[in-house]
């Protein structure tokens, strides 16, 4: 009879070394243990001299430890700000604004390096050959250039512009100067409730059509052209409760009274440099990102879908997209967050965002290095756990299910 | 049932002109009434913009002078690079010494070049040794204390050739991190895994910015009181523990690469772990992350420009302190941005252009 070894007893028996192999400094889990045991002592070490060090230069330096300066008046003003805020109020709304400022410019850099990155990685396969150097000329240039140059590049062109009396001006509601960008704000009435009820209604509906007519489809093989009646019932019903109403909205048009203008939604310089160079960078990225999951969708699949008499716009909505979706979807994913984690270049030209003013200006004040750049580390951290959540939800419903 | 007649058609004269330059720029420029309209409006916006840009940058610009007085015609006063030619390659280091700053950067191109040239059975032996000794052997010559040279501290040092020399020195010593945080990730011991796991999660979700300013701000505090680190090697940390993190990724997705056979041969032979990761393992995971390992150099020498925001005299900074030197106020920001995007875009297209190539090179080995 063969007594059962285990792994472990064969792979002792049938060493080449033969004897010397059974040391138990030889065997590959005592020698797992040793090593481990080495890497810990060396981190309890090393994080043991890091915090006495730091708790010596502190308390040298008079720096105090805590979070109690939260609390304290930060004593300097922010640049913009979602929240209302005056110099008098404490650091922790600090803290806030800059959270917000972050995550605005983050959710605007997104939208919009999406949109460039999937136009000009679409471009990339236009059968016109002006539109497909365009979008090579696109990717090469701005993947190529340090981001920092591109917002401070922005910034100095921004700056270039006519001061407020002779601002660009766009049919008398879109101006632009040197202080910044102006447009109209629309601004609701009484019975504007009924409007948003209804727009709220409308993607209620869109809803409900896009499953009704899939059920259909399956059960009967009939197509209903959804992107027409959504679209139709998207607008129709806003428009009809617009003419029920009364129209019940105003445009708040921004105006030049004194030295600058009064009114509508103003966007700073700042602002607009640091997004425009996000997502021009991101978008460059973005869009080799699409080329390469386009480019991952075999031919035959094109071939196959043509053979079944499907139109070219089908094709691409219906067979090509979607199976690109699963390369580009985890690649989007990444860019999403370096994109988050670029929002600190804004350090360079002003803009208020969390680094800025917290890591940055709160610092300077305080001095309380390490509870300032836990607590601004840990939202870049949280802000791109949520990116990574909702990529990956996303992702799920387009992976490739095999068994 | 009736048999209709099979009547073929009449021959047809071969279709004129499918190739050549008109039949080019009909199926490209011209094929459908979209494409029409694409192709006059974006020559129309080429037309207008083009010409005046060519003769901003090249035909009334002025090129020759040393001051800002030079610059009397309207268009870019390169006059301005050329003055600041030296601060903006070299920053601030004594004009006697700065061969010390281009032997390093020949030394550098030396390494490369030989890994390249050596035949294999010397590069692992010559190369990899010469490329890890390289950033200290740099180090000396441009501090130069050692080695009985008039000593340059380092806040002299910048301009471009601390970028490449900084990017170079980071990957480098990199190298070797980030391949042991992969081992670490990979391994089965729990608590080095976690350990690895931890540091490539913590450099790679961390702003890079946050980091350079951890290292300005930080890192003095975790030194003894009595030792003062310098700026430069602050800097240089935090680019090599950032870097190792890429890297280490680099490597991760270049083990995954490796059939498993490779490793049950080298298993059935009898090899140890470190003959088996080092002998067997390594030389293809190199040759299959090249194309990221060059990607991630590009990354992290666009990055160096980030030294900026701490004041560290980068080529960026350089620029921008000649920009508010009052000799030359004339606004001179579109040419000096200009002028370092275009080295940069230049150095970085280039190496994505070798990333490519070496992609190509290496394509047919494990796919078919």
């Amino acid at each position: 009879m063969f007594s059962k070894k285990t792994a472990e007893q064969i792979q002792l028996e049938t060493r080449p070394s033969g004897n010397g192999a059974t040391a138990f400094y030889n065997n590959p889990k005592y020698r797992g243990w040793i090593y481990q045991s080495i890497l810990f002592v060396f981190i309890i070490g090393f994080f043991y001299s890091i915090i006495s060090n730091t708790l010596d230069n502190m308390s040298a330096q008079g720096i105090k430890s805590g979070f109690s300066f939260l609390k304290t008046s930060a004593g300097f003003d922010v640049l913009m700000s979602l929240i209302p805020f005056e110099t008098t109020d404490s650091y922790l709304r600090i803290f806030m604004i800059g959270i917000l400022n972050t995550i605005l410019v983050s959710i605007i850099g997104i939208i919009f390096s999406t949109i460039l990155g999937f136009i000009f990685g679409i471009a990339y396969f236009s059968r016109n050959w002006l539109i497909k150097q365009i979008a090579i000329v696109y990717v090469e240039i701005f993947r190529n250039i340090p981001v920092i140059l591109q917002v401070i590049f922005w910034y100095t062109v921004f700056n270039a512009l006519p001061i407020a009396r002779e601002s660009l001006n766009l049919g008398d509601a879109i101006f632009l100067n040197v202080t910044g960008l102006y447009f109209p704000l629309l601004v609701g009435e009484s019975g504007s409730g009924v409007v948003y009820g209804a727009i709220i209604a409308a993607i209620i509906a869109v809803f409900i059509v896009k499953r009704w007519a899939k059920k259909r489809q399956e059960l009967t093989g009939e197509q209903f052209p959804v992107l027409w009646s959504s679209l139709g019932i998207l607008v129709g019903l806003p428009l009809l409760a617009l003419l029920v109403t009364g129209i019940p909205f105003h445009f708040d048009y921004p105006a030049l009274r004194g030295f600058n203008f009064q009114g509508g939604v103003s966007v700073i310089p700042e602002f607009l440099s640091l997004a425009i160079a996000l997502s021009v960078y991101t978008g460059a990225f973005i869009a080799e990102a699409v080329r390469a999951g386009i480019q991952s969708v075999p031919k035959g699949q094109t071939e196959a879908a043509r053979s079944i008499g499907l139109k070219e716009s089908k094709i691409m909505s219906l067979i090509i997209v979607p199976q690109s979706m699963r390369v580009i979807t985890p690649m989007l994913n990444s860019e999403y967050q370096s994109l988050v984690k670029n929002t600190t270049i804004a350090t360079a030209i002003g803009y208020p965002e969390l680094f800025t003013i917290f890591a940055g200006s709160a610092l300077n004040q305080v001095g309380q290095a390490i509870e300032i750049m836990f607590m601004t580390l840990a939202i870049y951290f949280a802000i791109n756990m949520v990116i990574s959540l909702v990529m990956n939800h996303f992702n799920k419903r387009t992976e490739l299910s095999t068994r | 049932m009736s048999v209709r007649e099979f009547k073929p058609l009449p021959a047809q004269p071969a279709p004129d002109a499918t190739t050549g330059p008109i039949a080019w720029v009909r199926d490209n420029l011209f094929s459908s009434p979209f494409n029409i309209a694409a192709t006059v409006i974006i020559l129309a916006s080429l037309a207008a913009v083009v010409p005046g840009m060519v003769d901003w940058l090249f035909i009334s610009a002025n090129w020759s002078g040393t001051s800002q007085d030079a610059c009397v015609k309207d268009g870019a006063c390169w006059v301005f690079i050329s003055a600041w030619s030296q601060q903006i390659f070299y920053g601030s280091y004594p004009t006697e010494e700065i061969w010390r700053v281009n032997l390093s950067l020949c030394l550098l191109a030396g390494v490369i070049a030989l890994s390249f040239l050596l035949p294999d059975r010397l590069r692992n032996k010559v190369a990899v040794p010469a490329f890890l000794l390289l950033p200290f052997i740099c180090i000396l010559l441009l501090d130069g204390t050692m080695l009985g040279l008039t000593p340059v501290t380092t806040d002299l040092w910048g301009g471009f050739s601390l970028n490449v020399l900084l990017a170079a020195a980071s990957i480098i010593v990199a190298f070797p991190f980030g391949f042991l945080w992969a081992l670490g990730r990979r391994s089965e011991m729990p608590f080095a895994r976690s350990v690895s796991v931890t540091c490539i999660e913590f450099f790679r979700g961390t702003p890079i910015l946050a980091l350079f300013f951890m290292g300005s701000v930080m890192l003095p505090l975790f030194f003894p009181a009595d030792v003062t680190v310098d700026k430069l090697l602050r800097v240089w940390i935090i680019l090599i523990l950032f870097m190792s993190a890429y890297m280490a990724e680099v490597f991760r997705s270049g083990f995954q690469a490796i059939p498993s056979g490779q490793y049950e041969a080298a298993d059935s032979i009898g090899l140890g772990y470190w003959q088996k990761t080092l002998l067997i393992i390594f030389p293809q995971v190199i040759k299959v992350s090249m194309p990221n390992i060059l990607a991630t150099f590009v990354m992290v020498f666009k990055n160096t420009v980030f030294l900026l925001v701490i004041a560290v005299p980068e080529m960026l900074q350089v620029i921008m302190s000649a920009l508010s030197n009052s000799n030359w106020l004339g606004g001179h920001a579109i040419e000096g941005y200009l002028f370092v995007g275009f080295i940069f875009w230049a150095c970085c297209f280039s190496m994505s252009l070798l990333a490519t190539t070496i992609e190509k090179k290496l394509d047919t080995g494990h796919k078919n």
